[in-house]
Formats: C-alpha cells, structure tokens, sequence
C-alpha cells in the first residue's frame, strides 16, 4: 500500500514519516555508507525542510517498508546540488514536467524476514508504480532518480529498465551511485503492474488509513489490562470513578500509539 | 496549446493579465491568476483575470492572508485541487466569500519552485461538476504545469537584476543535442549519431527550451546562438 505525505497531512501522518527517516538511516548509512547526517537513529537533510513529497510503502501492520522523496527540478533539488559528482560538474536537467526521486529504498531486513513475505523486487515495483502514478497525476512526464547499482538492477530485471541515464556512475560510501531516467508513462506502469502482479488501487485513502492507526492500538491492550479495566468499570461507585477509568484507558491507549 | 511569448513585447512590457486570458481560453477555464513574491526585492507580484470587483474585495479584506489555495499550495509540489482544501475553515471562509460574488470554487493550483526557493502560484478555475472538473483537469494538467513555469521564469525575469543572476545553464549534453538541432538534424538522427534514445534527445530538448525560455525548439536555436552558447552552423 501506498500513502503520498507531503506539507498538506504531514501533520497527521508524523509517526510514519518518523519510522521512514529511521529506514532511512539503517538503509544510506548503515547498508550503504553515504556521509549522510544521522540524528536519533534518524536520516534527515535540508531537502527534507523543502516541503518534498514522499511517497511512503506500508505492509499490512502499517510498518514502513519502502520510500522515496519527490522535489521539482525548477527549484531547489539534490541533482542539483549534493550529487553534483554525479553529473561531473554540469548543471542539472530542468523542467516543469520533470521531477527528481532520491532516497529510494526498501527495507531489506523486514521484506527477507518478514511475515508478509513480500520480496525485494515486489516491494521496488509497488514503491514505483506509486511514484509513476503520482506524478502522473500531477501532470509529470519524466522521472529522474538517484539509485545504486543493486537497485538499477532490480529495476531492469522487472521491466521497469531506465530508459537512460545522466552523468556517470560514481562511488559513494560503500556502494556506488547514478541518476537514471524513467518516464511515467501508462505503458511502463502497465508493464511493472504486470510484472509484479499489482492490480487495483494502490494508494490508501488517507481518512481511512487515519482510522487504521487508531485501530492497531486497540490489540496492543492485554487480555490482563482489559480485565483490570473491566473490574474497574463494575466496582465503580459514581461518574467520577467510571470517567477516571476511562481516561486512564484512553490515556494508555494513547502512549502505545507513540 | 498557444503561449503568448512573454519575452520579447514590443514595448518591453509583459502582457502577463492577457496571458493569463490567452491560457484560459485556449484551456476552457473560467478564471486564472499567479502570485509571487521575488525572492531578492521582495516585490509581491500578482495577476488576476478576476472581475475587479472580487479583487477590490479580496484585497480590502485581506482575503490573501487567509485564502488557503495561496498558504497551503505553496508547500506542496504537486498541483493542489481545491477540493483537498475543503475542510479547513478558512476555505469555507473565503469562497463563501468568493460564491457571493458569482465565483467558481472547483480550481486548482500549481505550485512552482524557483532555483532561489522562491515559489510562485499558478491558480485556475472553472464553474463545473466535480466530475467535469476533473475530467478537465486530467486532461490539461500537463499543459497547467508548463505554463505555470513559463508564466513564473517570465515574471521573475521580469527584474533586471534577476535576468543576470538567472543565465541559462546549459550541460554539456543539452548544448551537443542543440547544435545538432542548428545543423538541421531531426531528433532521431540525432538520437542515432549520439547513441542515446529519442526520449532522451526529447528531455533534453525540453529542459533546454525551458531553460532558454524558448515556446519552439526554433526559438531555443536562436536564443542559444545569440547568448554564444552554441555557433551558427
């Protein structure tokens, strides 16, 4: 499943942009080694104050298991800046109809060990069908992506090739880095659609995505608590103990949304 | 779709209200507007094809403090549907404002971003279903983003001092694709003698355009020999 955060509902989705900055750091500096700027177990940049939007992957629990982040190449962007190794020096392609993808990742630990049992490649055309479609809607014709030679190959193996690339493949941290050219077209996400087998509406709506969070909380509650909870509720004497009860209920359920 | 070239007005204004008109017509919109502020004077630009009488209105009452299609659009980088904006009170706020005056509330708005941050606000509107809305806007949304950027490099240029600081930067591959351009070569020959897809000749050109401020590739051929950036061939 795919949710698109951005500056409009950021606010309401803070808990799952925390857990992508965290992917973040376990993916670009542990896996990889780039010289990216750890915080708290966090990976967060400038760009990350630019407003971008991210598209986000979720698994069926709500974990984050994929993201990417979206800038306009009219403004301000990596490629135009950071990555400047990998275009050698030249100034970054621009265009309104172009956006740039970086901090494109899965979480390799969760998808090989996880339950779901949802491979790497899986999760890869899902996170970009998401990104395909997205900035389709936007009115987007071309995506250009940073990536590394894994994931250039993961791509190419799922009929999702670049169709090119800019600038040159260069070293970075432990791996190496490039910029690869993808357009959004209705035939390239039909043939990554078919390739993984992805059909239907892959976006969450966000109301009730919203309403999921609330409810994963409620299984988190003991049987032992719940009892206590309930011998609470019968011996209560007046309103005043049944609303303390409640609220303390309410206050748990709360801290173990955190 | 036909662009009204902003660069080269015979008196050396910009006829940015008659663009603005020439992109609804050609687009079937009802209303168009762009706002800025310039990132180095601080000059707040704006232009409407509203009827004056909503203008008097919205800025008497200060309605750009509050009027969520300028606040929230600003921070986003897709184009916002106003329909998303629908909840928050100052929605209600303005366009019950904005109705009294006989006014669309089915709009969106493209957010642009400039190489300084600065970020200007291309809005449209048309007084439609939701259905034909967004049929609509489907079908031009890509045209809206064009000449969303086009209106903004336009006005921002539209200051001396940011005309230097905004230069054109060429890469070395979109300067080889142009000169190819000049000699008179198509874009698949051209694709062929550099080894590289059409697509990739197609995206270069694009940005090239863009960046020269060019509405034809002719046009980017002529800018790109008289800034020196490739030779007359």
């Amino acid at each position: 499943m795919i949710l698109v955060i951005d500056a409009l509902n950021r606010d309401t989705f803070g808990s799952i942009l925390d857990e992508m900055y965290q992917l973040r750091a376990r993916v670009f500096s542990d896996r990889m080694g780039w010289d990216v700027k750890i915080t708290n177990g966090r990976e967060i940049d400038e760009f990350d104050d630019q407003n971008p939007a991210y598209v986000v992957q979720l698994d069926e629990d709500l974990n984050v298991t994929g993201c990417a982040r979206l800038l306009q190449t009219t403004g301000p962007h990596m490629l135009s800046d950071v990555f400047s190794d990998i275009l050698c020096g030249e100034p970054p392609l621009r265009s309104a109809l172009m956006w740039e993808s970086t901090r494109f990742c899965v979480d390799h630990d969760r998808l090989d060990h996880g339950k779901g049992g949802k491979s790497i490649a899986h999760a890869t055309c899902e996170l970009m069908v998401g990104i395909l479609e997205y900035a389709r809607t936007a009115g987007i014709e071309d995506i250009v992506t940073v990536i590394d030679p894994i994931m250039n190959r993961i791509l190419k193996r799922s009929d999702n090739a670049p169709y090119d690339y800019v600038g040159e493949t260069v070293g970075m941290g432990k791996v190496k880095a490039m910029a690869a050219l993808l357009e959004c077209s209705e035939e390239r996400i039909k043939r990554v659609r078919a390739f993984a087998s992805i059909t239907g509406n892959i976006f969450i709506p966000e109301n009730e995505l919203a309403e999921m969070m609330t409810a994963k909380v409620r299984p988190i509650m003991t049987t032992d608590l719940q009892d206590y909870f309930d011998d609470q509720f019968s011996s209560a004497t007046n309103e005043r103990e049944k609303a303390a009860t409640r609220a303390l209920q309410q206050a748990l359920g709360d801290v173990s949304l955190h | 779709m036909e662009l009204i070239d902003l660069a080269d007005m015979p008196n050396g204004k910009s006829d940015f209200v008659g663009h603005l008109r020439n992109v609804c017509e050609s687009l079937g919109l009802e209303y168009a507007s762009y706002a800025s502020t310039h990132p180095l004077s601080g000059t707040v630009h704006a232009f409407t094809t509203y009827p004056d009488r909503w203008k008097n209105h919205y800025m008497e009452h200060g309605l750009h403090l509050q009027d969520p299609t300028l606040e929230k659009a600003a921070r986003s980088i897709a184009p916002v549907d106003w329909g998303r904006l629908e909840r928050s009170a100052n929605f209600q706020s303005v366009f019950s404002q904005a109705y009294d005056f006989g006014l669309p509330d089915t709009g969106v708005t493209i957010p642009v971003r400039g190489p300084f941050g600065e970020v200007g606000l291309f809005s449209v509107s048309a007084p439609l279903p939701t259905d034909g809305w967004q049929k609509l806007r489907t079908q031009i949304i890509g045209n809206l983003q064009s000449s969303a950027v086009y209106l903004h490099d336009a006005v921002m240029t539209s200051e001396t001092v940011m005309k230097s600081l905004r230069f054109p930067h060429l890469s070395s591959r979109e300067k080889e694709i142009l000169q190819w351009v000049a000699a008179g070569k198509s874009q698949q020959d051209i694709g062929d003698i550099l080894s590289i897809s059409l697509r990739t000749v197609e995206v270069h050109l694009r940005s090239t355009r863009e960046k020269l401020f060019a509405l034809t590739t002719a046009q980017a051929v002529g800018r790109g020999i008289s800034l020196g950036l490739i030779t007359p061939s």
